[in-house]
């Protein structure tokens, strides 16, 4: 395997490897019951929230590319503008991109002793769509930013 | 040649048969015969520095032909804005008159006609003779050429010399800044050993290494920015090479390195230039694209000037959004950009500028350039002025969804490789051949001299076709122009369909007909594509059919010794009456 696939397949990998393991709320044990591989975008969003509402806020930063140059290997950074102390912090940092066949792409878990609510990987995304950003705030809030990342063949000027 | 009365109209005015001349300051709009050297330099001298700018000359450095569109239409939020207006629109938006001299550049109206009357465009001899007229009136000090790319590609010579010719044609011109797209086409190498030639400072804050292995993994490849002392002030100018070079072009070219917009660190660098470098005037060179800039200057702060390119777009007049002044200077060497600033005290108090026509029959030319030209050309003069066939009518290139070269170019590829269908990619980078003339093989280079220049045929279901041309059209027709990636729409040969701009992505195209015939999702269809990656998205590639564009073209049109191009667009257009649309007007 050549040094660049192999970085391909492995920074595609470690995005997704970071899911996760079970989160299933009473409504979905009650329907059939979906791997959190396979949940559609929506469930997805309503197993990190509990159903609550997301919050579009500025204080969410997604610097992601407007278009892909390689949808395998998409850079995505998140950054939540929190003061990070032991009253007001991020619990943790959600990224999904909302039409892949696995739209959850990595859930971080931090505590005020990160500093800062920072972390940046590469996704892998399947097509134009958007990328999402739920930051779980400690006091119960989450908070949402996404962008469109545009994947195409080319064609050019 | 069938004469209407309104072409008899303009003749007439080309000719200086009767109508009075209109006459004004601001520009050069006196009837086009009338226009002389005098005019052509007429400016209203401003404050201190002058930069002048050129961009997406396509190593075209000596005079041509080049007719602008008689169809530029994007998504209807962008349609008759700067960027998007051609013919009696633009007119009117910039507030000019028909038939002269600036309407002959700027538009494609009477270009036949106008053309024989006025002549050929640009050349580094002729841009040298008005460069060295401005330095001469400022004080060389006070001056700076700035280059935004697109420079080294585009011609047969460049080609062959692999981008050296024209770093040379630079260096004589005396660009003392540039930025890059179609540079990186000769790969990260050649890259630099063209800089290590070149004279000028090669900028850009977004191009980053992306190989994790690499010495330069996350850090930039060129620098950034530079200041440059004028006139008395620090000028910061910072680069902004075409952010979609790896998507627009073959990736294998800048492997590892990584392009995009990155108006995060764009501000950081603006913010950067104004608090710590302290300069009076910040530039901001950029390759991208006029729609996307005036988008910059509404998303970053503190940018004085952006001098644009790209998008190959005349704009006698700047665009000014949140106070950033957003000029463009057309293509092809048609056009120098003068901007002269008045700085005091630390601050732009003011500015002029103008779009100055590079006519060379009216602005003499260099003696040394005459000779560069020359030298560099004679090891190729054979091969280049080869007639291959005559043409009818005229053959152009730019046009939003179909040209008449590039129809001779499918036609030239569907005979050859007995394809149903044949894509030629919407470069805006060509050449103009008048009805009449001689089609030489130089013609065919500056139409098709790229370093990918095969011709690839290969099969593709029809379904497959039809999502390629909507990726293609949201490309082109995407309301957000960050989303855009500046060119015109991918030209089909063999096919015929209907579209509708304003429809969402995915949902514009209908009516797609192969050779007559409804395109069927499921049937296979043979293709054949250049200048992209369509190839790649195709199965049972005939590599034993795989040829260089150019020769595939030049040879077809020796077979044809005469050719005459229908010329009628094979798209029609659902949501506008016409080619050149009024703002939020369907029609012109």
């Amino acid at each position: 395997m050549e040094r660049r696939s192999f970085l391909k397949s492995f920074g595609t990998a470690a995005a997704c490897a970071a899911l996760l393991p079970h989160v299933a709320s009473a409504a979905d044990e009650a329907k059939k019951v979906v791997g959190p591989n396979e949940m559609n975008y929506e469930t997805a969003v309503a197993a990190i929230t509990g159903g609550k509402a997301l919050i579009p806020s500025a204080k969410v930063v997604i610097s992601a590319p407007e278009i892909a140059e390689n949808g395998a290997v998409v850079p995505v950074k998140i950054t939540v503008d929190s003061p990070m102390s032991d009253k007001e912090y991020v619990k943790a940092i959600h990224v999904l991109a909302s039409k892949n066949g696995n739209v959850r792409c990595a859930n971080i878990y931090l505590t005020p002793a990160n500093g800062e609510a920072s972390f940046g990987t590469r996704i892998k995304l399947g097509g134009t769509q958007d990328v999402v950003a739920i930051a779980q705030m400690s006091d119960g809030t989450f908070l949402t930013a996404k962008q469109n990342v545009k994947v195409t063949i080319g064609g050019c000027g | 040649m069938d004469v209407s009365r309104r072409d008899f109209f303009h003749i007439a005015a080309a000719l200086g048969i009767g109508l009075p001349a209109v006459a004004s300051a601001a520009s050069t709009p006196k009837r086009a015969d009338e226009v002389g050297l005098k005019d052509i330099y007429q400016f209203n001298a401003k404050g201190n520095v002058t930069l002048l700018h050129i961009c997406d000359m396509h190593a075209h450095i000596k005079p041509l032909y080049w007719r602008e569109p008689s169809t530029l239409i994007s998504a209807p939020n962008l349609t008759g804005t700067p960027g998007f207006l051609c013919g009696e629109s633009f007119l009117k938006h910039y507030g000019m008159q028909g038939k002269t001299l600036d309407a002959y550049f700027d538009t494609f109206m009477n270009f036949d006609a106008l053309a024989h009357k006025f002549g050929k465009m640009g050349g580094i001899a002729h841009m040298k003779t008005l460069i060295n007229h401005v330095k001469k009136e400022r004080g060389a000090d006070n001056v700076l050429l700035l280059d935004s790319g697109d420079t080294w590609q585009g011609t047969g010579l460049a080609l062959k010399t692999t981008g050296e010719a024209i770093v040379k044609a630079q260096n004589y011109l005396g660009v003392d800044v540039m930025v890059g797209h179609w540079e990186f086409t000769y790969g990260k190498k050649r890259v630099k050993e063209l800089i290590e030639m070149l004279n000028a400072k090669f900028i850009s804050q977004n191009v980053v290494g992306d190989d994790s292995f690499a010495d330069d993994f996350e850090e930039l490849i060129f620098e950034p920015y530079t200041i440059m002392e004028r006139g008395g002030a620090k000028i910061g100018i910072i680069g902004q090479s075409f952010p979609f070079t790896s998507t627009a072009n073959p990736k294998e070219f800048t492997q590892g390195w990584s392009f995009g917009l990155r108006l995060d660190t764009l501000q950081t660098y603006v913010d950067k230039l104004r608090k710590e470098e302290k300069v009076d005037c910040v530039v901001v060179l950029s390759h991208d694209g006029f729609s996307v800039d005036q988008e910059v200057a509404r998303q970053v702060k503190g940018i004085d000037f952006i001098l644009s390119g790209h998008t190959h777009d005349p704009s006698p007049r700047p665009t000014v959004i949140n106070g950033t002044v957003i000029v463009i200077a057309g293509s092809h060497g048609k056009y120098v950009g003068r901007l002269d600033i008045d700085i005091q005290n630390h601050r732009v108090k003011g500015y002029e500028y103008k779009l100055i026509p590079v006519a060379a029959n009216l602005i003499p030319a260099d003696p040394e350039g005459v000779e560069l030209v020359n030298t560099l050309y004679a090891p190729h003069e054979k091969e280049f002025s080869e007639v291959l066939g005559m043409t009818k009518t005229i053959l152009y290139k730019r046009d939003t969804f179909h040209s008449p070269f590039d129809e001779l170019i499918n036609d030239a590829i569907i005979d050859t490789m007995d394809s149903d269908i044949s894509f030629t990619p919407g470069y805006r980078w060509g050449t103009t051949v008048l009805g009449g003339e001689a089609i030489t093989m130089d013609s065919v280079y500056d139409m098709t001299a790229i370093t990918y220049p095969n011709v690839y045929t290969f099969e593709l279901v029809g379904k497959h076709i039809r999502s390629l041309l909507e990726d293609i059209a949201d490309n082109v027709f995407n309301p957000n122009p960050l989303y855009q990636q500046g060119g015109d729409m991918s030209r089909l040969g063999g096919v015929t369909y209907d579209i509708k701009i304003g429809a969402p992505s995915g949902k514009r195209i209908s009516n797609i007909m192969v050779k007559g015939k409804p395109l069927d999702d499921r049937k296979v269809y043979k293709v054949s594509s250049w200048g992209g990656n369509l190839q790649n998205a195709g199965t049972n590639l005939r590599d034993s059919l795989t040829r260089p564009v150019y020769d595939v073209t030049a040879n077809y049109i020796r077979r044809q010794k005469n050719v005459n191009i229908d010329g009628t667009s094979n798209v029609n257009i659902l949501d506008y009456d016409c080619g050149c649309p009024r703002k939020g007007s369907k029609s012109c």
